[in-house]
């Protein structure tokens, strides 16, 4: 599997679902029941769960509806709270902000806190092309960028690796001898990334919540890399999406009830840092500068439709794959970019276009357990209806990308169901014409296109006997009656 | 004129500039506070669930906590908060008896990192979760509470908060604020948890009565 | 004396020809007046699932032409199909013209057949007796589009000799997911062995669920793992004695 930090071109999903790696069903599945069942602990513990759900997805809501009022007040207030803001139009634009920075600045080593926007845009190939060396710290991230891979899942991202296979990827990248402990490989990476971090030039991190009110970056993390990249480096950059500003801190209570019991199945995750551009003095710790890199990338555009940029509601919390029953049984890979699950299969599509991603949103069984679970309320399989039909038909967004063969068979399927003396018709026939294929009282193997349905299994045989039945049966009740 | 990604914000919106603010939705209403005692009791027991060791001390027996400390996790260098309230306990006079190295709390990171213990107190709590809430200041630097392998946090009822609500009121002006709930946690590999992966190892809280 | 009429669904007419045998036998023996249209084809949800809402309104046309001869009640045997009418029919027409209000009118008259047993006739034993060990697949559609919850647990309930086995991660989608089986086989497959593995361990010997989609791919897999369990619409339940 290849890095998924550069924007793709065509998102293969059937193709990579194919080819999952066999280790990686089963441990995603460990982490996500491990999370679903956190969440449900703690979502029975607050009577006011839905209630919290109901003003998080209006909040949100709200937020979308009026972003421009609040991008216009968060940078004002960056700005006077000492902090710098720069707008990246695209992946490249922001790339080149924070290579320009670190330029600027003489930076050599920088330290990464786990950050979905800094994926989406590649920066560490960015900074690796420019001679900067980009460390990711989040223990997860280290791991995978050692081996090389793309996150398995969005809070777990090494989870597919076996604690033998991590321990033999710490021997050869860093010359150690690791023992297959996981505690004791935490340990060593504990030793190895705390001179990393007190030896950076600068920190780069995301955000979770971008608060309009006071320009206060919010960051939530678990092992304390997070506050380490913003505390110890005398200049950090954060890229956050634009998509990302809430109004007030009234609202953060909200959200942050939200996120961590949504995610982990924590009440709080255990460092959130509220962050206000730089340090005051320089005896409390702190970056001397503060750089706000807000990222566009398409965002605004897909604020068009309605309907789909509900999808900006979202905390990435993941809760939706957790509970996705494709997601698990594929991982964050198949998604094909920096974003996987339900969630993915709604975001990609839009920002990446239908031509490279109109597989994903067919990723789905429109099973609904996404909706159910989902924090802020995103309608998810309604978004996935209505990005098929933005591949199928085309809207105003976009021309129809499915292939020509699949829309005529369903202008033929539509002709067929809609002119019932056809369809009748073919029912009358296909009993006869499916015998051919029987063998005992199953299907085993049959014509294309259901072929693809018996590579899983067998299909029951065509009886359609019912009609038959009832016309035969009411007549007899009607010479009865007589 | 507002840069142009706003201007293409408001022109999918299909606002103008001049477009007054959507009425944004309430919140709903606070967690009711119960009596001190109770709050202390949830506040200490969420600490002891996240792995914290937390315990009700009188201000007399801090000496022989910090003996205990000192001797039960090998303290060598410790770092304080510079605050009016860790002065007047005397604390640093006390791990100075005790042979502690005492590094000043704005010493280079460097130096901040050697620490086994980093004391400090917060400047609220809040009882349902049991979390710390620390302000930064040069009297209150950041890293004490992050860079030693042992996080102290000394605190008092009065820093109790019945929700995120009053210390949002409070506290939002802050150009920086943490929230702390139990030590540094991962479960990165094989969903093995792990304390101390980067943040401190082990979190004790004292809760000063009387 | 209650009128339906008869939704037998394409999968149901193509494969379950028992199944709503059974279902117009129990209907009737509670005393329902039943019609059969027979101009009734597929409600058109493969066509709107994949987005090809333009394609679904001439099927849901001939669907809407072939229950309205009659005011009659539409039961069916299937969650999903019946979410289709119920939920989506309305949303492909355009507001205030006759065809929306004809959807309005079909939509809230159409009901899954344990919704229409236990809510509208309020039956909650139609007389089965089965003596197994007997667990239960909660399919997507019926349980969160359509809500229905407790419905087919009421009914199994009832039935004498019967023993209740629960399943694990019942809520859990088989895998079937209409065209997903034939766009995605693989994912599709993984999707179903990973319930019939829940079913397997079980310990029970029958699995009953509300929707022909699922059972058509539930009864295929543990067919295909060789197992004996038995998988059966609950219609077909309720039907032994």
């Amino acid at each position: 599997m290849n890095i998924m930090s550069e924007t793709p071109t065509y998102i293969n999903f059937e193709e990579y679902s194919e080819h999952v790696p066999a280790s990686i069903p089963s441990a995603v599945q460990q982490a996500t029941s491990r999370f679903v069942g956190g969440r449900a602990a703690r979502v029975a513990e607050l009577p006011q769960w839905e209630e919290l759900r109901q003003i998080g997805s209006d909040i949100r809501l709200h937020t979308i509806e009026n972003m421009d009022v609040y991008l216009t007040r968060l940078e004002e207030k960056v700005i006077s709270a000492g902090g710098h803001v720069h707008w990246a139009e695209t992946a490249e634009d922001a790339n080149r902000i924070v290579l320009q920075i670190a330029r600027e600045n003489n930076v050599k080593t920088a330290v990464k806190s786990k950050s979905m926007a800094t994926e989406e845009i590649g920066l560490n190939h960015a900074l690796e092309a420019a001679g900067i060396e980009a460390i990711e710290t989040d223990l997860g991230e280290y791991i995978i960028q050692l081996a090389g891979t793309g996150p398995s899942h969005i809070i777990v991202p090494a989870v597919h690796l076996k604690k033998e296979e991590i321990a033999a990827l710490f021997s050869e990248k860093l010359g150690i001898y690791a023992p297959t402990d996981p505690i004791e490989l935490a340990r060593i990476a504990r030793e190895i990334l705390r001179g990393k971090f007190l030896n950076a030039d600068m920190g780069i991190s995301g955000g979770n919540f971008l608060v309009a009110e006071t320009g206060t970056l919010v960051m939530v993390t678990n092992e304390g890399n997070g506050r380490m990249c913003t505390t110890l480096p005398d200049l950090h950059v954060a890229v956050v999406g634009i998509d990302k500003v809430i109004p007030d801190w009234e609202s953060l209570t909200v959200f942050l009830k939200l996120l961590a019991r949504s995610a982990t199945g924590q009440k709080l995750s255990t460092y959130t840092q509220f962050i206000t551009g730089p340090r005051r003095a320089e005896g409390e710790f702190g970056p001397k500068v503060f750089h706000l890199v807000l990222l566009d990338n398409g965002r605004s555009k897909v604020l068009k439709d309605p309907v789909g940029r509900e999808v900006f509601k979202c905390i990435r919390c993941g809760a939706c794959a957790n509970v996705c029953p494709v997601y698990k049984n594929v991982g964050g890979f198949a998604y094909g970019w920096f974003i996987s699950g339900p969630i993915g299969a709604i975001l990609s599509p839009q920002m990446l276009g239908t031509q490279t991603a109109r597989e994903l949103p067919y990723a789905s069984t429109l099973c609904g357990a996404c909706a159910d679970v989902c924090p802020v309320k995103i309608p998810i399989p309604a978004i996935l209806r209505h990005l098929r039909r933005r591949v199928a038909q085309g809207d105003e967004f976009a021309q129809p990308s499915i292939p020509a063969p699949i829309r005529v068979s369903a202008s033929i399927v539509s002709f067929a169901l809609a002119q019932n003396w056809l369809y009748r018709f073919g029912t009358r026939l296909l009993p006869a014409l499916m015998s051919i294929f029987k063998r005992g009282d199953w299907i085993p193997n049959a014509p294309y296109p259901l072929n693809r349905w018996t590579k899983a299994r067998p299909l029951p045989p065509f009886t359609a006997q019912f009609r038959r039945w009832w016309k035969v049966r009411s007549s007899k009740r009607k010479r009865d009656s007589k | 004129m507002s840069h142009p990604i706003i201007e293409n914000v408001r022109r999918s919106l299909g606002r103008t500039a001049q477009t007054p603010l959507g009425l944004p939705p309430t919140i709903y209403e606070s967690r009711q506070a119960e009596s001190v005692d109770s709050e202390i009791e949830r506040f200490l027991s969420e600490v002891k669930k996240l792995s914290g060791v937390g315990q009700k001390l009188s201000p007399f027996e801090i000496d022989v906590a910090l003996e205990t400390l000192v001797a039960e996790q090998n303290i060598r260098k410790t770092t304080v908060w510079d605050t009016p309230n860790l002065n007047l306990l005397g604390i640093t006079e006390k791990l100075r008896s005790l042979g502690v190295e005492l590094i000043p709390p704005n010493a280079s990171k460097h130096e901040m990192a050697l620490c086994d213990l980093g004391i400090t107190e917060a400047d609220y709590i809040l009882p349902e979760t049991g979390t710390l809430i620390l302000h930064s200041s040069v009297e209150k630097p950041r890293a004490v509470s992050l860079l030693p392998r042992i996080h102290l946090a000394i605190i008092r009822p009065e820093l109790l908060r019945a929700d995120m609500h009053q210390v949002f009121a409070e506290a939002k002006d802050s150009h920086y604020l943490v929230f702390i709930t139990g030590p540094s946690r991962t479960a990165d590999i094989e969903l093995t948890v792990t304390l101390g992966v980067h943040g401190p190892k082990n979190l004790y809280v004292w809760m000063l009565r009387g | 004396m209650p009128r339906a009429q008869l939704f037998i669904t394409c999968l149901g007419d193509q494969f379950y020809t028992s199944t709503l045998q059974n279902m117009t036998n129990i209907l009737e023996h509670l005393g329902v007046e039943l019609d059969f249209p027979p101009e009734q084809t597929c409600c058109g949800q493969p066509l709107f699932n994949n987005g090809f809402e333009d394609k679904t309104r001439a099927v849901a046309l001939n669907f809407m032409r072939a229950f309205s001869k009659s005011d009659a009640p539409m039961v069916g045997p299937s969650g999903s199909c019946v979410s289709m009418v119920k939920h989506h029919y309305p949303s492909l027409f355009k507001a205030g013209g006759p065809e929306h209000a004809l959807a309005v009118d079909i939509a809230a008259r159409t009901f899954e057949f344990t919704e229409y047993l236990v809510n509208i006739l309020k039956v909650t034993d139609v007389g089965a007796v089965y003596p197994h060990k007997v667990t239960y697949h909660a399919s997507c559609h019926y349980l969160r589009e359509m809500g229905l919850k407790t419905e087919a647990k009421t009914l199994l309930n009832s039935v004498q000799g019967l023993e209740f086995v629960s399943l694990k991660e019942e809520e859990t989608c088989c895998g079937f997911g209409g065209a997903f089986t034939v766009t995605y086989p693989e994912v599709s497959r993984s999707m179903m062995e990973n319930k019939v593995n829940d079913i397997l361990a079980s310990g029970a010997d029958t699995v009953v669920t509300c929707e022909p989609g699922c059972l058509m791919n539930i009864a295929g897999g543990l067919y295909k793992a060789e197992s004996k369990i038995r998988a059966m619409h609950i219609v077909d339940l309720l039907a032994s004695k």
